[in-house]
């Protein structure tokens, strides 16, 4: 009996090795797998942008991935992402760049939401010679650094504002007050606007901190200063409750926003009649008739249930562009030859042509929306795409 | 008066009335057990997520859901005060520790159980508007201002005729005095706790459909109750109202004449102008030795 029990067990053992050796032998035809680090806020007070910056890699990660992986150096490989959440806080993000560059040893990094955080992790990139690609912070001066390893996809404050100030000195609207964070993508996009609209335009100017959620004051300030125009440099959050703090207060100045009020959801937060006129903005909006746009905003909505989101579909393409470069760098390790491949490399994406300047920025178009009274939106700039409620 | 003035004096009254809430907290729990409990702000995040689960999933009715919360968070008072607070007493320190402690503990169990983004809490007070001339306010700010008064009110009352207020203030001014006229102290330091948790509540009940509900919601009118106290003398019932309310309404007046973003650094400016004229506070006594 105690014979064929040690039979049994034999048995059993030698059924684990073969298992383990096929195993292996499987895991040496499987394809290569290249991990690529991204920092982004998951928690805190630019968790939702957060959300649609990683929303946007992992609809890339999972495209690529279908597709069969970044073929370089005659080899497939699957893409992983290592995400670390900053909070959009910089010695988070220092700390989280200093780990990817050396502990986990990615070739790539992309990512971050708030300039603050970017301006802390670009110089450590640049210390390892790694390339670091910027989807969604707008402040002009991270570009401006003499750093050969970042790149930005996405249009900065000026590039974005130029259209905005154009509309509003149309409009005849004057003094335009503003509501803007206090940091460097804010005080650049108040100043960005002084320059374009002209001091004689300028109204109120109030800064607020991260996580600040009360407005009244500025609402106050804006009241006493005669403002015709508000415009709000922040985040969907902070929006949506300057605007609830501006309307109950009273006040029927026009609203221009970022394009973090050009969205869904943001509408969600208040209402139609709220928004009703407001202008802002925007990298992407998601309804407009062009089939590279219409595409992606849909394959979006299949996969998280949701509107597609300009900081999305800029991070989707900040990822793709990581693809291309490697493929045409030949290599998903060599950071110094993805670096080169990025500066030289020209992207068709869903946000547009991606081609960067030598300062690492890209320049792709740029668009502003308007709410309409029904709650959807309409593209105002450019004249070439005009178009009515709901195509917006 | 300038309309910008007395608007501001209202925006200011509205957070200052939230400072007072938590003020009054501190300043029993220091009062009575001479102890400042950091963990207050965090309180008050909680109070603010009970009140928004008991609303949107519970009850439907703001009012009961505020009720409850502050029910809730006095139990969890006592709790704490037993489980925490009571072992280490006589130990000054180690209480400030694990009050600093309880807060990283308490937020990240806020994190784990309603999620790190901000929640809205929609009620129909913060949908309706009433005009003051050409001024527009929220219901809900008036409500804020209101409630406080009341509390502040219906407070004053039963510390100074109550049998429990008595034995509260007995307590505050010596627990040994306290426990040899019969006093049970420790019961007194346990509804003293549940007390202070029960206005932290309130506060975080009140402010959420303000603005949002949000775990770190707690830090701002923790520093700015701890200012209130600080200024209005530390352990003096009215000199908390009044810091509370003088920091809210500094801080508003100040965005009039100063740029927006000085605006958090008033209430420690009148602090040091305050404590240089009057090391004891606004309403604070001046203990021999202590200074």
């Amino acid at each position: 009996m105690s014979r064929l029990i040690a039979m049994a067990h034999g048995f059993w053992f030698v059924t684990l090795i073969l298992t383990a050796l096929a195993l292996v032998a499987g895991g040496a035809n499987a394809q290569q797998r290249v991990t690529i680090g991204i920092v982004t806020a998951m928690t805190g007070p630019l968790a939702a942008p957060g959300k649609f910056q990683l929303n946007g890699f992992r609809l890339a990660e999972e495209e690529i991935n279908q597709a069969g992986g970044i073929a370089a150096g005659g080899t497939k490989h699957l893409v992983e992402l290592k995400v670390y959440d900053t909070r959009g806080n910089a010695a988070e993000g220092a700390s989280a760049m200093q780990r990817l560059a050396s502990v986990d040893n990615v070739p790539v990094v992309l990512g971050e939401v708030l300039a603050g955080a970017a301006a802390a992790e670009a110089p450590i990139a640049q210390d390892n010679g790694l390339p670091f690609i910027l989807t969604v912070s707008t402040a002009p001066n991270l570009t401006e650094q003499g750093n050969p390893f970042l790149f930005r996809v996405n249009a900065h404050n000026d590039h974005l504002t130029v259209a905005l100030a154009d509309f509003v000195a149309k409009q005849g609207w004057g003094p335009v007050a503003f509501i803007a964070w206090n940091n460097d993508t804010g005080r650049n996009g108040v100043n960005g606007m002084r320059k374009l609209l002209g001091p004689q335009k300028m109204g109120y100017v109030g800064y607020f901190n991260t996580g600040d959620v009360d407005f009244s004051s500025h609402v106050t300030n804006i009241r006493t200063s005669r403002a015709q125009a508000v415009m709000l440099l922040m985040d969907e959050e902070p929006g949506s409750l300057a605007i609830k703090q501006i309307r109950d207060a009273g006040l029927k100045a026009h609203l221009i926003g970022t394009l973090a009020m050009g969205s869904d959801r943001f509408l969600k937060r208040l209402d139609a009649a709220k928004l009703d006129g407001m202008v802002q903005y925007n990298a992407f909006p998601p309804n407009v008739e062009v089939p590279r746009i219409k595409n992606f905003a849909q394959r979006y909505k299949a996969k998280f249930g949701e509107e597609a989101h300009g900081f999305a579909a800029q991070s989707y393409d900040g990822l793709m562009v990581v693809a291309a470069a490697m493929k045409n760098a030949g290599t998903v390790n060599d950071r110094k030859k993805i670096r080169d491949a990025l500066a030289s490399i020209r992207h068709d994406g869903v946000i547009g042509a991606i081609q960067f300047d030598k300062t690492g920025q890209a320049n792709p178009p740029v668009y502003v929306t308007q709410w309409c009274s029904d709650g959807r939106r309409r593209v105002i700039h450019p004249d070439s795409m005009k178009a009515d409620c709901g195509a917006g | 008066m300038p309309e910008g003035f007395l608007e501001q004096v209202i925006n200011g009254l509205v957070m200052g009335s939230i400072y007072v809430l938590v003020a009054l907290g501190l300043v029993l729990i220091y009062g009575v057990l001479h102890v400042l409990n950091f963990a207050h702000g965090v309180l008050f995040t909680v109070g603010a997520y009970v009140s928004y689960f008991l609303l949107m999933r519970v009850t439907g009715s703001y009012a009961l859901a505020v009720v409850l919360s502050m029910a809730v968070l006095a139990v969890i008072g006592i709790a704490l005060e037993h489980a925490v607070f009571r072992p280490l007493r006589g130990n000054l320190r180690n209480q400030v520790i694990a009050s600093l402690g309880l807060i990283l503990a308490i937020e990240s169990t806020v994190v784990w159980i309603w999620g790190p983004n901000a929640l809205q809490m929609k009620i129909p007070a913060t949908q309706s508007i009433v005009a003051l001339g050409e001024l527009h306010f929220n219901v809900h700010l008036l409500i804020v201002i209101a409630v406080t008064l009341g509390v502040v009110a219906a407070l004053s009352l039963f510390l100074k005729f109550t049998k429990v207020g008595t034995a509260i203030r007995a307590t505050s001014q010596s627990a040994e005095a306290a426990l040899v006229v019969g006093i049970p102290v420790e019961r007194v330091h346990r509804f003293t706790f549940a007390l202070s948790t029960a206005l932290a509540a309130l506060g975080g009940a009140l402010l959420g459909p303000l603005f949002l509900v949000f775990p770190t919601m707690g830090n701002e009118p923790l520093v700015k109750g701890l200012a209130g106290i600080i200024l209005g003398g530390m352990g003096s019932v009215p000199g908390a109202v009044i810091g509370g309310l003088v920091i809210g309404v500094a801080e508003a007046l100040s965005t009039l004449y100063f740029p927006t973003d000085y605006r958090n650094s008033v209430a420690f400016m009148l602090i040091v102008i305050v404590l240089l004229a009057r090391p004891q506070g606004l309403f604070g006594v001046r203990v021999r030795g202590e200074d």
